[in-house]
């Protein structure tokens, strides 16, 4: 390993290893990965985003809550928690995110688990106010405010439909009110569409393992 | 070992012989080294600040919030593309060329062979190193406007992370050329290290942007190459450099060969083999298949391996066990260790955690309990400020002195530097260790609440404030040493 080429080629041949591994053999066999049709249903899972959806992921990667917020449910055999602590009905698996742009699976919990927010918290109202406001709904949140994702504006006529309900420390000065910028229709319509809660071969296998949810 | 490069004491002729040559090498390198690590060390600095103000925010999450640009999530990403890419790679790339021209007691260009080659070398390094702090500073500047692309360490948009990728390629190719110029025939340990890890940023960085960013996979398998990238880029791309300064240098600080040499050879080329597969490690449990993640715990438990032949490589020595050259003079054992000397034994230290927790925390049923919460963040802390930091910290304080041809630092300023950085690096890692350690068990009780446990995290909060605060100060002091000595040396540009 003295020579240039000698030592060269071995550190190729073992980098090699690695990259033909987790790089290219995903690359091959998950990346090709298709919708399992439903004929039942008639249908095919995991369903496809909408449009808001889809402009919400933009919105999701440029705010960085992946930063704080997994999108992964754990599989059975290395822990039960994140089943029984209702972060999802089963575990996540590699199809679950055919529908996304980037893979947004976080690498730390300083908030919860956002796999299936979608199906836990399915009130688009809730995010809103969570999203402008944390604490007030979420009293203990150390989560931060996207106030920037919201417009306070005069109110000119009739209250808009879209107005926060807020109140008490959190509500605007008199004769404002807050309303959702279309990013932050699109953040929670994106939020609102995670829910891995469709039948997937390879996930009812998952789940067919001896660990069994508590609740 | 050979003796031209960092002259041993054991030999008067050789030493005046080889200082001659080594200040020709220094020379040949002295405008790019110098600005590589003085950009470095102020993107240290910077991204010290966004950290603490991270650190304040988790403690109160009000602060400096409504504004979209200082959100939690915006900053976040840009202190740790800062640290990875502003301080850490270009650090990197200062002492790994520093030490491939010295160990291969070559100059980076032969003046007196072509001087063209050597005026264009040298133009293409600084221009290289020019577009990467530009890179770094517009694409930080993009994330903060919101233009992140969301995939965790690779942030940068793509025309950022594409100029980062041709810079380095302008950079490393002079590294891997001037070990096949090198002057003595067998190869020491720390230049296998240098090569190995100036040849894997091209492959590791560019094959994680292509297939993530730049022409994205389909997310199902996006998952398995995030996860090699995040465990190959700093220990395949950063790490290498780091244990290449320690082999390097700590031997010849001490006067000493390396303990039990013949065991390096499986060190290096386990520590290549296992660094690349253990990256898999950070995905246990998650959407991957089985296989890959049981390749991804054995991999990182065997990580253990390597480290421990470095250690043994390296304590032989540091304990003095092994026979020096120094059996005559005994006044180079009783003199104060240097800063530089410190710094590459703390590393050492921090090189051994950081095997350890990998090896520990890859095991299924801890992994379960333990990632997501701080003990993943202390194992990153521990890998990136410790084990590749440290020894950069001692190359830098080796190094510039020498470049700059007299003894720049003002030495109070570097012993506070060393104090701060260890004591603010050991508390941080500690205290996410321990916060991890109780959110971890606290999370596989369902019956306590997230928010509750969220509370629980509120005095390790505050103490990472302390140590983000020490940490920054630290920063502030090598910056301004740094800039110090710089100025010094355009202010009064006398030789010594």
């Amino acid at each position: 390993m003295h020579r240039l080429p000698t030592l060269l080629s071995g550190i190729f041949l073992i980098f090699l290893t690695s990259w033909i591994g987790l790089v290219a053999y995903p690359a091959l066999q998950l990346g090709r990965l298709t919708p399992v049709a439903d004929a039942d249903l008639g249908t095919s899972f995991p369903p496809v985003y909408g449009g808001e959806s889809i402009a919400g992921q933009r919105v999701y990667a440029s705010e960085g809550c992946v930063s704080c917020h997994s999108q992964q449910v754990r599989q059975t055999s290395v822990t039960t928690s994140d089943l029984q602590r209702g972060w999802g009905a089963r575990p996540s698996v590699a199809r679950d995110y055919l529908r996304d742009s980037t893979a947004f699976l976080g690498s730390r919990r300083l908030g919860q688990d956002l796999a299936n927010v979608g199906q836990r918290l399915p009130e688009a109202k809730w995010h809103y106010l969570h999203l402008y406001a944390p604490a007030s709904v979420s009293e203990g949140s150390i989560m931060p405010s996207y106030a920037n994702l919201f417009s306070v504006r005069k109110i000119e006529g009739e209250h808009s439909k879209e107005a926060l309900d807020l109140s008490g420390s959190f509500a605007p000065k008199p004769g404002y009110e807050v309303v959702p910028t279309a990013e932050a229709k699109n953040l929670v319509a994106y939020l609102l569409s995670l829910r891995h809660d469709y039948p997937l071969p390879e996930a009812d296998a998952l789940t067919k393992s001896p660990a069994k949810p508590s609740h | 070992m050979s003796a031209n490069l960092f002259p041993m004491h054991y030999c008067a002729e050789a030493q005046a012989e080889a200082g001659i040559k080594s200040r020709a090498i220094d020379e040949s390198l002295r405008l790019p080294v110098l600005a590589l690590f003085g950009n470095a060390v102020h993107w240290l600095l910077i991204s010290a600040l966004i950290s603490l103000v991270l650190a304040i925010k988790l403690v109160i999450p009000d602060f400096l919030g409504g504004i979209s640009f200082l959100n939690y999530g915006r900053l976040a990403p840009i202190a740790r593309d800062l640290f990875l890419y502003g301080w850490a790679a270009q650090a990197a790339f200062a002492a790994g060329i520093w030490l491939t021209a010295r160990l291969a007691g070559r100059p980076l260009a032969d003046k007196e062979a072509c001087s063209v080659a050597a005026t264009m070398q040298r133009t293409l390094l600084i221009c290289a190193t020019v577009l990467w702090n530009l890179a770094i500073l517009l694409g930080s500047l993009a994330i903060l406007a919101g233009y992140s692309t969301g995939v965790e360490w690779l942030e940068y948009p793509n025309w950022a992370s594409g100029a980062l990728f041709a810079c380095f390629l302008m950079i490393g190719i002079w590294a891997v050329l001037l070990y096949d110029r090198r002057i003595n025939e067998r190869a020491e340990v720390a230049q296998w290290y240098l090569v190995a890890g100036f040849c894997s940023f091209p492959w590791v960085y560019g094959s994680a942007n292509l297939l993530l960013t730049w022409k994205p996979l389909p997310a199902p398998a996006q998952g398995a190459v995030q996860a090699w990238f995040s465990g190959s880029f700093p220990l395949l791309c950063l790490l290498p450099i780091a244990i290449a300064a320690l082999y390097a240098l700590l031997p010849r600080m001490q006067e000493a060969h390396l303990h039990r040499r013949t065991l390096a050879p499986l060190g290096f080329w386990s520590f290549l083999l296992l660094a690349g597969w253990s990256g898999i490690g950070n995905l246990i449990g998650g959407p991957i298949p089985a296989w890959m993640m049981a390749s991804g715990v054995v991999s990182s438990v065997l990580f253990l391996i390597p480290v421990i032949i470095i250690a043994i490589n390296l304590f032989g020595i540091s304990s003095k066990v092994s026979v020096g050259y120094n059996s005559e003079s005994g006044a180079a054992e009783e003199a104060p260790k240097s800063v530089a000397q410190r710094f590459l034994h703390l590393g050492v230290y921090a090189l051994i955690f950081v095997g350890a927790l990998t090896s520990f925390i890859a095991w299924p049923g801890i992994s379960g309990v333990l990632r997501f919460t701080g003990v993943t963040d202390a194992k990153v802390e521990l890998l990136l400020f410790g084990a590749v930091s440290l020894p950069l910290f001692g190359v830098l304080y080796k190094a510039i002195p020498l470049l700059l041809g007299r003894e720049s630092w003002c030495p109070k300023l570097a012993e506070g530097h060393y104090w701060l950085a260890a004591v603010g690096f050991w508390l941080l890692a500690g205290v996410l260790a321990l916060s991890g350690l109780f959110t971890g068990l606290a999370l596989s009780d369902p019956t306590v609440t997230f928010l509750n446990i969220t509370s629980y995290g509120f005095p390790f909060h505050v103490l990472e404030v302390v140590a983000q605060l020490l940490l920054f100060v630290a920063a502030l002091m090598l910056g301004f040493n740094v800039t110090r000595a710089f100025a010094g040396e355009y202010l009064f540009p006398k030789r010594s």
